[in-house]
């Protein structure tokens, strides 16, 4: 699985999301072009060097050689907070993005979507996962996978912001919603 | 420790009409660990109801403390010692209140005095890493007894005088590197499953 995580919380996530992957048997390598200086991206990008998850110097030039490499892309570059114009790196990586054929799975909001309106001739991902609660650019979503998770909200805060968030199943964290 | 909670007491199963449960947390990280748990029973349907006697400055902990009040779970500013009381109205105690770090602890007020009426509770206690009171390597001779142990990245060596029904190990998420150096040789956990229950050694 390629993480490809990109300069902000979400790409924080992506960390997250890489090292639960290799404990759950995957083979995750990540691509962090732009790192915080800040202790807690620090700490999560030691977390995924410790268990052993390969950091690519550079990122595959070709949408091909993705498809050859990995069955999997997770786009954590970026999430709800994103405005204006794309800075590169993440230009050039959501062009090649756009061209792969291996499915991809965006981490709360496809990146370069507007947070409401989405986005037309950008990303579509085969899979979202929503965190907390879906966006209102969920709506334009098309892929075959939505799931919910961060089963974290307090009820008060539920009820406050009229969240009406379905009940997860069990003990699970996530609930697939289509 | 609720997804083990929940293996072990599943709440259909729950003796009372309330799914409610003691959580008692005492002064260090066993209790901080404690406040975690509490939150999460409350995420899955428990009421849980917390005694925190002695709280830690450590702002991580107040954070904790702070996330089980906004989640309105009660704290009772007194432990019954007619111990009736608590078995009346809990289906169970999570026992927060000493972990592995412990050695003065068990002493001192107030957890020795908890630690008494934990003693003669009748409804199960599902303990922290190690049994309150409990020397790390030793175990217990006239401690409390619990009837579920879940222990914290791998077993504690007083694990192997534990008597009760289910030992569950939560530790699904030590790095590699600390699992080698310790060689701790983690059991499998089932598809993503974060704790597993271990045999009963009989």
């Amino acid at each position: 699985v390629l993480v490809v995580c990109g300069p902000g919380n979400n790409g924080g996530d992506g960390l997250v999301c890489a090292r639960h992957l290799k404990m759950f048997g995957y083979e995750p390598t990540v691509y962090y072009p732009k790192r915080p200086n800040k202790p807690l991206f620090e700490g999560l990008t030691t977390q995924c060097q410790k268990m052993d998850i390969p950091f690519l110097p550079e990122f595959p030039a070709e949408a091909a050689l993705i498809d050859e490499l990995y069955g999997l892309v997770v786009d954590a570059i970026f999430g709800f907070s994103f405005k204006g114009a794309v800075r590169e790196p993440f230009g050039s990586i959501l062009s090649t993005l756009e061209r792969i054929t291996v499915p991809i799975a965006s981490i709360d909001i496809p990146s370069g979507w507007d947070v409401e309106k989405g986005k037309a001739d950008g990303l579509q991902p085969d899979m979202l996962i929503s965190l907390t609660a879906p966006k209102k650019a969920a709506m334009h979503f098309a892929g075959r996978y939505h799931f919910l998770g961060g089963r974290f909200v307090p009820a008060a805060l539920q009820e406050k912001y009229a969240l009406n968030l379905p009940p997860y199943p069990e003990t699970d964290c996530v609930l697939q919603l289509t | 420790i609720p997804v083990s909670s929940r293996q072990a007491f599943p709440l259909p199963s729950l003796p009372r009409k309330q799914p409610t449960v003691l959580v008692v947390c005492g002064p260090a990280q066993n209790g901080a660990i404690g406040l975690v748990c509490a939150r999460h029973l409350r995420i899955f349907d428990y009421e849980p109801t917390i005694f925190y006697p002695k709280r830690s400055p450590d702002p991580l902990y107040r954070d904790f403390t702070t996330q089980c009040e906004k989640m309105d779970i009660p704290f009772l500013s007194y432990l019954p010692t007619e111990v009736q009381l608590i078995n009346d109205a809990y289906n169970a105690v999570v026992d927060a209140v000493l972990g592995a770090e412990a050695e003065m602890g068990e002493g001192r007020e107030p957890c020795a005095a908890i630690l008494a009426t934990l003693k003669h509770v009748r409804i199960p206690i599902v303990s922290l890493d190690v049994p309150s009171g409990w020397d790390v390597e030793a175990g217990s001779s006239g401690g409390i007894s619990p009837d579920v142990l879940v222990s914290l990245s791998a077993p504690k060596q007083c694990a192997r005088r534990f008597l009760g029904r289910q030992h569950f190990v939560a530790g699904r998420f030590l790095p590699y590197d600390v699992q080698k150096k310790f060689e701790l040789n983690p059991p499998e956990y089932p598809g993503t499953e974060c704790v597993v229950a271990l045999r009963a050694p009989r």
